[in-house]
């Protein structure tokens, strides 16, 4: 749905974007991690066609970037960082300039469709001056998706909005990855890629690394389980040691830390042989890292890269 | 009509119905003129023939030497007033087009609009013509209700006078001509600059030219009659496609979304 090679975008002597290669599939949320300056702007804004690239090349719904770019604004939605409503129209005024600007047949019915399902139709005739910060949010998720958009396109869509706004929007991104929209997330907010995206790519100023958040986990820590036991003693610790597929394990006051590749096929041999052993378990748990310790494992290993 | 194109006008008129003070200050300007004509015709009228000539009174032009003096006086004035009503229409959208793009850059509203299949051209059309047409409006009804004033308070004369071709050809088609102008220069500079009242100030500039045409012809120095009126609207016309041309070749989208850090 979305594919780029090479892309690359500089501003006199800044590097925004570098040799940026990725392939986003239809139906997928897909989310682009990286700190500020890391060029998530600069990328979304080339493959919506607001800036041109300097090298490389990107197709979006099929179309090339820069040879079609009226069409690719046509089957595009985007949610700028900034809602930029027009505060003095009411919320019906502003998603019907949008419609009509993207050439929406039924204008009306696009704007009652979205400001109902959005919980805005009570307040459509309302300035848009007047609403809180998530109202605003809603309205301009209303604007990205008000001609049907098969992509969207998403810069930081839940900054700045409070925890219920922004459960809010969250999920309504769910809602809408449901028709089989591909989305495209930029966001600071590393729990929120969690639990959105189905892949992630960090990045900074190009792609560090690309993969489902799961396998993200895997390939840096491995997969490792976390028994509870009443006590460690001695004949406990040789019995897991003694299984084949245990790589480490490691002990934390009454726990013990197990490093394996399949929890799901070898956790019953290991409990199994942790009871034989006299151990009385009290928990088992898969230990997760978080997406924010990936993130920082990776950021901290590709500066360690760039000083090499 | 293009779709896209209306609905830019649109999103400008709503948005200048709730800008109140836009409107007002649009709105003064020919009350006040209108004031101006009538109260110096009426007033002018029922003055002693010798306060309005005075010693120091310019010469009559040989085409009005079959007036009284005072009437001579009186239309001579008037003609001053009639190139001011010309002016009207270069001078209110005048905020409106400095403001037309740097006001949607300061909202952050132009990216999302930019990302639209919007076409660069219908963009700025739609924006210039949105500025023009209520100065246009608000010029016409001026002058038809400073005409029907005339008609009521002053002497056949100096009613016709007000009225005649050459003015009507003038105000019908010059001056949205010279306002259509004054706007897409505006645009130009808003879409070129980053602080709307540097926009506004340059936009101000365009409208010297014209008040130095009108200074000459009220001197005698340039006659103008109607097929002058209508040659001019036919330059003004290229000269506005030209304008045009220029500024949607100068409105640079990916400056303008990146470089305008100041606001």
């Amino acid at each position: 749905m979305i594919k780029t090679q090479g892309l690359a975008k500089r501003f006199g002597d800044v590097l925004a974007v570098d040799n940026l290669s990725l392939d986003v599939n239809e139906g997928e949320v897909f989310g682009l991690l990286g700190p500020n300056g890391a060029g998530k702007t600069t990328t979304v804004r080339l493959l919506t066609c607001l800036i041109a690239p300097a090298a490389g090349e990107a197709w979006v719904n099929g179309h090339k970037v820069g040879e079609e770019n009226t069409a690719i604004r046509q089957s595009v939605g985007i949610l700028t960082e900034s809602p930029g409503l027009y505060e003095r129209l009411n919320a019906q005024q502003n998603l019907a300039l949008y419609a009509k600007l993207y050439g929406v047949d039924d204008v009306a019915g696009q704007v009652q469709k979205y400001l109902g399902m959005l919980g805005l139709w009570e307040r459509r005739t309302e300035p848009v001056g007047g609403f809180s910060k998530g109202m605003k949010q809603k309205l301009t998720i209303a604007r990205a998706l008000i001609h049907e958009p098969r992509v969207l396109f998403l810069d930081e869509p839940t900054s700045a909005l409070d925890p219920e706004a922004a459960k809010l929007v969250r999920d309504f991104i769910l809602e809408v990855k449901g028709e089989g929209r591909t989305i495209f997330l930029c966001t600071h907010n590393l729990d929120e890629a969690d639990r959105l995206c189905d892949r992630i790519a960090v990045m900074r100023q190009h792609i560090i690394q690309v993969d489902t958040p799961a396998r993200l986990r895997q390939s840096l820590y491995g997969r490792k389980v976390v028994l509870q036991l009443q006590e460690i003693n001695q004949a406990v610790l040789s019995a897991v040691r003694e299984l084949p597929f245990v790589h480490q394990i490691q002990e934390e006051d009454r726990r013990l830390i197990v490093s394996m590749d399949d929890p799901e096929a070898q956790n019953p041999i290991l409990v199994r042989r942790v009871v034989e052993a006299g151990g009385a378990i009290q928990f088992v748990t898969e230990q997760r890292h978080s997406l924010e310790e990936v993130y920082f494992t990776l950021m901290h290993e590709e500066a360690q890269e760039t000083k090499q | 009509m293009n779709t896209r194109l209306w609905a830019i006008m649109e999103k400008e008129w709503l948005e200048m119905r709730g800008n109140k003070m836009v409107l007002i200050t649009m709105v003064l300007i020919p009350i006040l003129l209108v004031g101006m004509v009538l109260g110096t015709t009426f007033f002018m009228q029922r003055m002693p023939e010798s306060e309005v000539t005075g010693d120091n009174a310019p010469p009559i032009p040989p085409q009005l030497r079959n007036l009284d003096p005072k009437t001579a006086f009186i239309i001579m004035m008037n003609d001053q007033y009639m190139f001011y009503f010309m002016l009207i229409p270069m001078t209110l959208p005048v905020y409106m087009a400095a403001y037309s793009i740097i006001g949607e850059k300061e909202t952050k509203s132009l990216e999302p609009l930019l990302a639209t299949p919007i076409a660069t051209w219908e963009l700025l059309t739609g924006k210039s013509i949105a500025a023009v047409t209520p100065a246009v409006a608000l010029t016409w009804l001026s002058f038809a209700v400073m005409a029907a004033g005339a008609r009521l308070i002053a002497t056949d004369a100096i009613f016709l006078a007000l009225v005649r071709p050459v003015w009507l050809a003038g105000m019908a088609v010059l001056s949205p001509l010279f306002a259509c102008l004054s706007v897409l220069s505006g645009v130009i500079a808003s879409s070129r600059m980053n602080d709307p009242r540097a926009a506004q100030q340059l936009t101000g500039i365009f409208v010297v030219p014209v008040i130095a045409l009108s200074l000459a012809v009220l001197a005698g120095k340039i006659f103008v009659d109607v097929q002058i009126v209508l040659y001019s609207a036919m330059v003004l016309v290229m000269v506005n496609l030209l304008v045009l041309y220029f500024a949607v070749k100068l409105f640079q989208r990916e400056t303008i979304l990146t470089r305008w850090k100041g606001i």
